[in-house]
């Protein structure tokens, strides 16, 4: 925020979501000096629409099968995930509107109740707390569903925060431990300088001793450009997602479809998130997202289908955000080439994931045992 | 005359055939439409659909904004109360795509039918080109000519200036241009693609081959402690409720602001029989500055005897005016508005029912954003990149008047005559020797018109809005409730770009999509980081650029 960059410090976290943010404030607790580099504008955190996902997405599942492994690889760090939220708000003593509502995937067909009655028994062998619902289970503890409707799973992990609290929260946090936070700056370039770095940023070069790529798709570029070459897969993933004027309480589950994209929640103020990962137009990797009308049309008409009272809302705003895919799973931990140098990405549903998976790289930079095993997470699978 | 009987919330309301709901319920003397997240009632503000503050539910549909929603039946209207419980509804229709929708593809198509619209459709029309023209209203006509939309023996007939607005109607329709009223254009993409809604709720696409956009502008925020109370209301929500519906917005109306509208706007209530309480210019008097007043009656005499006939009827109907005055504050007291007004280092509080707030404009420009057109900031507002003939820097993209920057009526529809053209002819249509003619002289018109609004600005000069002294428990965002005080906390804490402190404080998240706040916004940025607004330092534009209800979007009414 200030505009001078200090010229020296331990570490650099590029990338100021949630993912970064968490990083630097957790090591700060521990009394390190961070300085967070974030390019600032339209990141993925602050266009989040607070969904805190467990059970594998169908969308994914559908897009990516061969990814499906490293899914299940990942899932028990889902839950996982989801309670370390709950932790942070009780830590930093913050309003999150999180709400563990539990997550509905309903089914149109019985094909699609298959699909989930055999999803939900893999996902129950990892851990999960999930179930399958017929239609008259579900009408009792979600009366809101179109009559196309025939069942759901049901899987008691979920949950949904508001974003816009969460970040806020996490930056007032991160602040206050004295982190250096630089927004709207870029990093060209990392060099390795004596046993550090040297990151040249649009302020200036900073030297530092450490490395956190918390970047999400732009950790690509990042790490393709040091030496030696580091390979980290992650493309960014341009999404469209709606968001309706209040209501009453309706819609308390987050809600997603076994065979469609869509998410489906509601917040706090009454209004109604509609995403589930319809594209949204980047022309320019790295650059703006915008919205697309195909998608508008689609992801508007789908949500009146599965639930049809909300027909009558009006949709105030549309936007785009950005996730990271990378191979089902999230990069986590120190690069074995580059002494010094992390990753932090986390993964397919990564606000769900990030506080957890920063909590986890911060540990191994803190020279702790991290609480769970990442090394099936560890950046050199790549190599 | 021909009427309907409103049932609002129980009460009998009778209403004219064409008025607006809120023009009804405004003449019965309710006051409160929507009812906010806080409880608190708000009334019309913008009434011209912009501000989203008069929403009503009609029949059980919610979210209707009655200053353009027409009475054309009974009605049974209710105010729309924040999170209010949605109606059932037991089917559910198929999800649709975009291929569902109906398309359109007019060769070129015209975004308003305001002066510069229809002038910009009439020129392309003759030059050949097949022109379809959308608006929002129910008739044609915009913001400057307001039709009347009732009749009957107890509404005055139309005035000059609406009987030049229906002959520009009727010359466009006899020039064989296709006008479509009740058409909401919320969304534009790139390249070339627009979303449009019709008032009976079925969406279209629109894939012309060129577009004029001419969306004109809407007020500007006068940020004061108590600016979103009901019966506080824009100057042009005024014009609008005695122009088109021969409504007065109040008994006695007290109206403030800088600039000629705010005396039109007190000839007009005076004829419609209110009591104006005075009106307050920010501006000194016009003998202040005799050579500005020189080059604009040598500029336009006539526009300059319309003010002068405007003033006299302030003066022999006994309305006080007051110049280098402000309004700084709105109470509500059982009696009425408490108004107070600071000016010459004074200040003193006049009441009133109604308060009429006319201190600018800002374009409405979001089209033109959306579709990538280049802008820049002169410092007060958005100004668009733009030739003579209305060129944006988007291929294909023509714009003109009062959303490209400001200029007026006269300015508009000159410029609305050279971008018809110049579309045309980008279109491979001849434009002979009569129409280079007739380009000519509006670029001349355009011309003299722009030294009056010039010279008109000098005589209006007056201080700006000092964002300092806004107290901080003054409302900021209207539609999310936030005050300055929130907005300033959120700088302070080192936010220092438009969409940061949208995301930490919520200003700009509601319904009217920030149209009133950005401004504001921008400005208490500027002061903190001292970095002038750009064409980038507000918020980014999001469709829908009007709220649009989800069903509407499936295609089928």
């Amino acid at each position: 925020m200030s505009d001078a960059l200090p010229t020296a410090i331990g570490t650099v976290v590029i990338g100021g979501g949630v993912v970064g943010a968490c990083v630097a404030g957790f090591l700060a607790d521990e009394g390190q000096d961070v300085l967070v580099v974030d390019e600032g504008r339209g990141a993925g955190s602050s266009a989040n629409a607070g969904s805190l996902h467990v059970q594998m997405q169908s969308r994914f599942m559908r897009l990516y099968p061969e990814n499906v492994p490293n899914m299940e690889l990942q899932l028990p760090l889902y839950p996982k995930a989801v309670a370390f939220w709950r932790e942070l708000a009780s830590s930093l003593n913050a309003e999150f509107d999180l709400k563990m509502t539990g997550g509905l995937m309903v089914a149109e067909s019985q094909d699609q109740l298959d699909f989930l009655g055999v999803k939900a028994k893999r996902e129950r062998q990892l851990g999960l707390d999930v179930e399958i619902l017929d239609r008259a289970q579900l009408d009792a503890i979600a009366p809101y569903f179109g009559p196309s409707i025939v069942g759901a799973e049901l899987c008691a992990n979920e949950g949904k925060l508001n974003p816009l609290l969460c970040n806020a929260a996490i930056r007032s946090w991160i602040l206050a431990r004295g982190v250096v936070l630089a927004e709207g700056v870029s990093v060209a370039r990392i060099a390795r300088s004596g046993t550090g770095f040297a990151v040249s940023t649009t302020r200036g070069t900073v030297t530092a001793g450490r490395v956190v790529l918390a970047a999400g798709s732009g950790t690509r570029l990042l790490a393709a450009g040091l030496d030696p070459p580091i390979s980290i897969p992650a493309v960014a993933e341009p999404l469209h997602m709606n968001i309706t004027e209040a209501t009453a309480p309706l819609i308390g589950h987050l809600v997603q479809h076994a065979d469609r994209m869509i998410t489906l929640k509601q917040f706090g103020t009454g209004q109604i998130v509609i995403g589930g990962g319809w594209p949204a137009r980047q022309d320019v990797p790295g650059g703006h997202a915008e919205v697309e009308l195909a998608s508008l049309i689609a992801n508007a008409s789908l949500a009146q289908h599965i639930v049809p009272s909300i027909g009558n809302l009006r949709i105030i705003r549309t936007w785009a955000g950005l996730n990271t895919s990378v191979d089902g799973m999230g990069v986590l931990g120190a690069v074995p080439a580059i002494p010094g140098l992390f990753v932090a990405i986390p993964g397919d549903a990564g606000y769900t994931l990030g506080p957890l998976s920063a909590r986890l790289v911060a540990d191994v930079m803190l020279g702790r045992k991290p609480g769970e095993d990442i090394s099936p997470f560890g950046p050199e699978r790549f190599e | 005359m021909s009427g309907f009987v409103i049932n609002f919330e129980g009460e009998q309301v009778p209403a004219r055939a064409g008025e607006s709901v809120a023009a009804a319920l405004t003449a019965h003397g309710i006051r409160g439409f929507r009812v906010t997240r806080s409880t608190a009632e708000r009334g019309i503000f913008c009434g011209m659909g912009v501000c989203q503050d008069c929403l009503v539910e009609v029949d059980g549909v919610p979210g209707k904004r009655a200053c353009m929603t027409v009475v054309d039946r009974p009605l049974s209207i209710r105010r729309q109360r924040n999170g209010a419980a949605l109606p059932p509804v037991s089917d559910a229709l198929p999800p649709a795509t975009i291929d569902e929708l109906a398309v359109e593809r007019p060769e070129l198509l015209v975004i308003g039918a305001g002066p510069g619209g229809l002038s910009a459709a009439i020129a392309a029309r003759k030059a050949g080109a097949e022109v379809v023209v959308l608006d929002e209203r129910r008739s044609p006509g915009g913001q400057y000519f307001k039709p009347v939309a009732v009749e009957g023996a107890d509404v005055a007939p139309p005035d000059a200036q609406h009987r030049e607005g229906l002959a520009l109607v009727a010359q466009a329709r006899a020039a064989g241009v296709v006008i479509r009223s009740g058409v909401s254009v919320w969304g534009a993409f790139r390249p070339l693609e627009f979303a449009a809604t019709t008032d009976t709720g079925e969406t279209r696409r629109y894939l012309p081959r060129a577009v004029v956009v001419a969306t004109g502008a809407y007020e500007r925020a006068w940020p004061v402690p108590g600016w979103e109370l009901p019966g506080v209301m824009t100057t042009g929500a005024a014009q609008t409720l005695w122009r088109t519906a021969r409504r007065l917005p109040g008994r006695r109306v007290l109206i403030a602001g800088n600039g000629p509208l705010n005396l039109q706007l007190a000839a007009e209530l005076r004829s419609g029989g209110a009591e104006v309480v005075a009106v307050v210019e920010a501006a000194g008097p016009a003998t202040r500055a005799p050579a500005a007043v020189a080059a604009m009656a040598l500029a336009s005499p006539g526009l300059v005897a319309q003010g002068l006939a405007y003033q006299w009827r302030c003066l022999t109907g006994g309305v006080p005016m007051l110049h280098d005055t402000v309004v700084s504050a709105v109470e509500q007291r059982p009696s009425g508005l408490a108004v107070t007004l600071a000016g010459g280092g004074a200040t003193r509080v006049l009441e009133a029912d109604v308060l009429c707030l006319g201190y600018g404009f800002e374009p409405s420009n979001e089209l033109l954003r959306a579709l990538g057109c280049r802008h820049e900031h002169d410092g007060t507002r958005l100004v668009t990149d733009r030739g003579s003939d209305g060129q944006t820097s988007v291929a294909g993209v023509y714009a003109l008047g009062d959303c490209t920057g400001l200029g007026g009526a006269r300015v508009a529809a000159a410029d609305g005559t050279l971008a018809g053209l110049a579309a045309a002819a980008g279109l491979s249509h001849a434009v002979g020797p009569e129409l280079a003619r007739l380009g000519r002289q509006a670029a001349s018109v355009a011309q003299r018109h722009r030294r009056f609004q010039q010279a008109l600005w000098a005589v209006y000069r007056a201080p700006a809005l000092a964002i300092a002294q806004v107290p901080d428990d003054t409302m900021i965002c209207r539609c999310e409730e936030v005050r300055f005080g929130a907005a300033r906390a959120a700088l302070a804490e080192g936010l220092n770009d438009a969409g940061s402190v949208k995301r930490a404080t919520r200003i700009g998240m509601g319904p009217c999509q920030g149209r009133y706040c950005r401004p504001l916004l921008e400005a208490l940025i500027q002061e903190a980081t001292g970095k002038a607004p750009d064409e980038t330092s507000g918020f980014a534009p999001r469709p829908p650029f009007r709220p649009v209800t989800i069903r509407d979007l499936a295609g089928k009414p």
